[in-house]
């Protein structure tokens, strides 16, 4: 948490901005039937769906309001200026770039990228060990430099699939599955592990931290997907190359 | 259901769990993962019941208790682990464990002092199970009374009393963060007419936000950006000597014990606030209570049995307004009614009737769940503590991807994680700027209760809210929640304090002007 000072500061903003939420919900909720007819029923004001709409957003009107009041009061105008300023000084773009904020920055990426881009389009177990060996490198080795390097490595691979996914290549064009994807993916995991090789094998304690991270990040998939798949019988998000070998063991259609 | 048949129903269930092999085993390792999880710095038994919930999706409804309720009194115990032995709480239940824990491990009395803590927090268990078993018929009695306008008041006031007294900073944060989860609530078609409301045309949210799901992105992700961002080391680890259940000290100790636990299912009824809340007031208390509160801080043994008989009789005390009303009595509680409403199982005042044997099912798991804890904490103690030096890097991202695969499996719909993700990096924002995170679950939960029963209450009553006046537990309810509101304001709170000191200094007046008795 943030300390009490500038907990205050942010009370102002935060107050403000759930004041305007409560406002768009009042909004919202005045389209809503108070008292035409829905549905062949006919609304009065105690059974329309605004009525707790209205009384939410009227109720966040005020408890925002009242923070921001709270705010502005335990801070004072004249710092609450000075703070306005100092979001619009360049100090604003150096806290923006500041090692913790990169750190929070590479861990909603990770997220944000293997929900949205990968997991639709990717077998899981692929995703999975793209998920786990940047996550593990950029922390594990707890050198933001490193962190830096990894992340924008990792970007320029998950630009590279957003503009493959955003043409169209991994659908399958005719009966046969197309593993285009997956192919594209296996293709990044190798890159990936080889960039980070190479800028960790000069020093004996990241290389063992390497050789650590490789093995969590490769076997644990391997753990939990088969687990979900195969024991709780829950179909993976995507099945692709990796999952279509896993069933012709599991089911022995070599034999 | 007469007392004959209850116990009747309470040693078939106990039976039924013993017999059966695969249940023993669900039982120890549910158990055993609990405290892992209670154990690691990062994680929660909401987590745990969490991530969980979906491994149990297919199993039936009393194994997936078994399961579940194991993991939520393995993990609420487990916290003490790494309070004792690196001073830093596994779980914010193990927080004040920590003040007396670090400093006697530091003596070298480590493993008398996790002995302790694993009898003292099975005793807890023991002790709130009997309370799930006495006092929910009684609750019962009353909920069955209860019409519309009642349930409405009970869920405001559950969202109300957890932003309250779960905030870090400012109340009308905590209520800020309660009326966000009933917004959440509000995502789709409205139950009563159906109109699809803040769907924004995606037929995906027709049917409303995904409980689960929310609940793992709100409690999990925060966690592990929080964890991963500010490099939360563990610092050197105290040696674990034997292990002792202390069971000398436990007797000797009867009243503080009851006391604590009495503390303990009194916090856990309260709507969303948790083990953490009824194990600082038993430390608290027991300060206040000693012959020397001078030693608190410094290595008392009592604190020790203090905060971990509260916290885990704090499990059982929870359970009771879950199961009897269908409101949570803390977080893990909260993933609890998630789970059971996925199973089929709706708690609430008619499961005597849907499930007449659910609420003794339940009490058998939390008797069997503690004593497997207390075999579990004696022997494997020693093995469970080295988890603790697997740093959070490698972890952390197993974790992140449990949440996800989790997620995922309940409902096999990928909007869930798209949901997910956003809600659990607003509420890391919402965590760094001091709003809890419980009052919003709770709002989540709760949301649907209370807009179904409100709008039905007025149905009923024809838009007045006169009944809510002339029912004594709807105006009770309401003059419990105007106070709530009244009494964060300012002028009021000091009227409050000085009527309070005026009262106190009063009475203590008057016990010093009485005159001794003469010797006979």
């Amino acid at each position: 948490m943030l300390d009490k000072e500038k907990l205050r500061k942010a009370d102002v903003f935060s107050g403000a901005a759930f004041f305007l939420f409560g406002l768009w919900v009042v909004s919202q909720a005045f389209r809503m039937p108070m008292r035409d007819s829905w549905g062949g029923v006919m609304n009065v004001w105690y059974v329309s769906p605004a009525l707790m709409p209205l009384f939410i957003g009227g109720v966040m009107m005020l408890l925002g309001a009242m923070l921001c009041r709270i705010g502005l009061k335990t801070v004072g105008f004249e710092i609450f200026k000075g703070t306005l300023r100092w979001l619009a000084s360049p100090d604003l773009l150096r806290v923006l770039k500041s090692d913790v904020s990169v750190r929070f920055y590479a861990i909603a990426v990770l997220f944000l990228t293997l929900v949205f881009v990968n997991l639709p389009r990717v077998d899981f177990f692929l995703c999975a060990v793209l998920f786990l060996s940047v996550f593990i490198t950029m922390f594990y080795f707890l050198n933001d430099s490193l962190l830096q390097k990894f992340l924008r490595f990792y970007l320029a691979g998950e630009a590279v699939f957003i503009v493959f996914f955003a043409f169209g290549l991994h659908s399958p064009t005719d009966e046969t599955p197309s593993y285009a994807a997956d192919v594209l993916a296996l293709a990044f995991i190798i890159a990936y592990l080889v960039y980070v090789w190479m800028k960790t094998r000069s020093q004996a304690e990241l290389r063992k931290k390497f050789r650590i991270g490789l093995i969590v990040a490769l076997t644990t998939p391997f753990v939990i997907g088969p687990i979900f798949k195969y024991f709780l019988m829950v179909p993976l998000p995507k099945e692709g190359l990796v999952v279509a070998a896993l069933d012709y063991v599991w089911y022995l259609e070599f034999l | 259901m007469s007392f004959f048949d209850s116990l009747v129903v309470y040693g078939q269930s106990l039976m039924e769990v013993v017999s059966d092999p695969v249940h023993v085993l669900i039982l120890f390792g549910s158990v055993l993962l609990g405290i892992i999880f209670g154990a690691l710095p990062g994680l929660t038994s909401t987590l745990g019941v969490a991530l969980l919930t979906a491994v149990t999706y297919s199993m039936d409804a009393p194994t997936a208790m078994v399961c579940l309720l194991s993991i939520y009194v393995g993990g609420t115990y487990g916290g003490s682990y790494s309070s004792i032995l690196i001073n830093i709480p596994g779980t914010a239940a193990s927080a004040a464990t920590a003040l007396d824990g670090y400093p006697l491990a530091l003596k070298g009395q480590a493993g008398r002092t996790i002995g302790l803590s694993t009898s003292a927090s099975a005793v807890g268990t023991i002790i709130s199970m009997l309370f799930l078993v006495t006092v929910s018929p009684i609750i019962l009695h009353f909920a069955l009374q209860f019409t519309s306008f009642e349930f409405f008041l009970l869920a405001f006031f559950g969202i109300l009393i957890s932003g309250t007294l779960t905030t870090p900073d400012l109340v009308i944060k905590g209520w800020i963060s309660g009326f966000l989860g009933l917004f959440l609530a509000m995502v789709g078609r409205d139950r009563l007419q159906f109109f699809p409301r803040f769907t924004f045309g995606f037929p995906d949210l027709d049917g409303g936000i995904e409980v689960v799901p929310v609940l793992i992105g709100a409690f999990g992700i925060p966690q592990i950006i929080q964890v991963l961002k500010d490099r939360v080391e563990v610092g050197e680890m105290q040696k674990l000597q034997r292990i002792i259940p202390e069971f000398g000290t436990i007797v000797r100790n009867i009243p503080k014990i009851i006391r604590s636990a009495l503390i303990g299912v009194g916090v856990g009824v309260v709507p969303g606030i948790g083990e953490d809340i009824a194990a600082w007031v038993s430390y608290g208390a027991a300060k206040n209570t000693s012959k020397n509160p001078e030693n608190f801080g410094k290595g008392e043994i009592t604190a020790v049995l203090s905060t971990e008989v509260a916290n885990n009789a704090c499990v059982g005390g929870a359970i009771i307004p879950l199961l009897n009303l269908g409101i949570p009595g803390s977080p893990p509680a909260a993933m609890l009614l998630g789970a059971l409403m996925l199973h089929g199982v709706n708690p609430g005042p008619m499961i005597t009737f849907e499930h007449p044997k659910f609420i003794i099912e339940c009490a058998a798991i939390l008797l069997l769940a503690s004593m497997a804890m207390w075999v579990v904490g004696m022997t494997l103690a020693k093995q469970v503590v080295k988890v603790l030096r697997i740093p959070a890097p490698l972890f952390m991202p197993i974790v992140g991807l449990l949440c996800i695969i989790g997620s995922y499996s309940l409902g096999l719909d990928i909007t869930n994680l798209y949901l997910m993700i956003p809600v659990g990096i607003i509420c890391y924002f919402l965590t760094e700027m001091g709003y809890p995170i419980a009052p919003l679950v709770i709002g989540v939960i709760l949301g649907p209760m209370a807009d179904e029963n409100l709008r039905r209450a007025l149905m009923v009553s024809q838009g007045t809210f006169w009944p809510v006046f002339t029912r004594p537990v709807s105006l009770s309810l309401v003059l419990i929640i105007i106070w709530l509101v009244l009494v964060q304001v300012p002028a009021v709170k000091t009227f409050k304090n000085r009527m309070v000191d005026r009262i106190f200094s009063a009475l203590r007046k008057k016990s010093k002007s009485t005159p001794n008795r003469p010797e006979a």
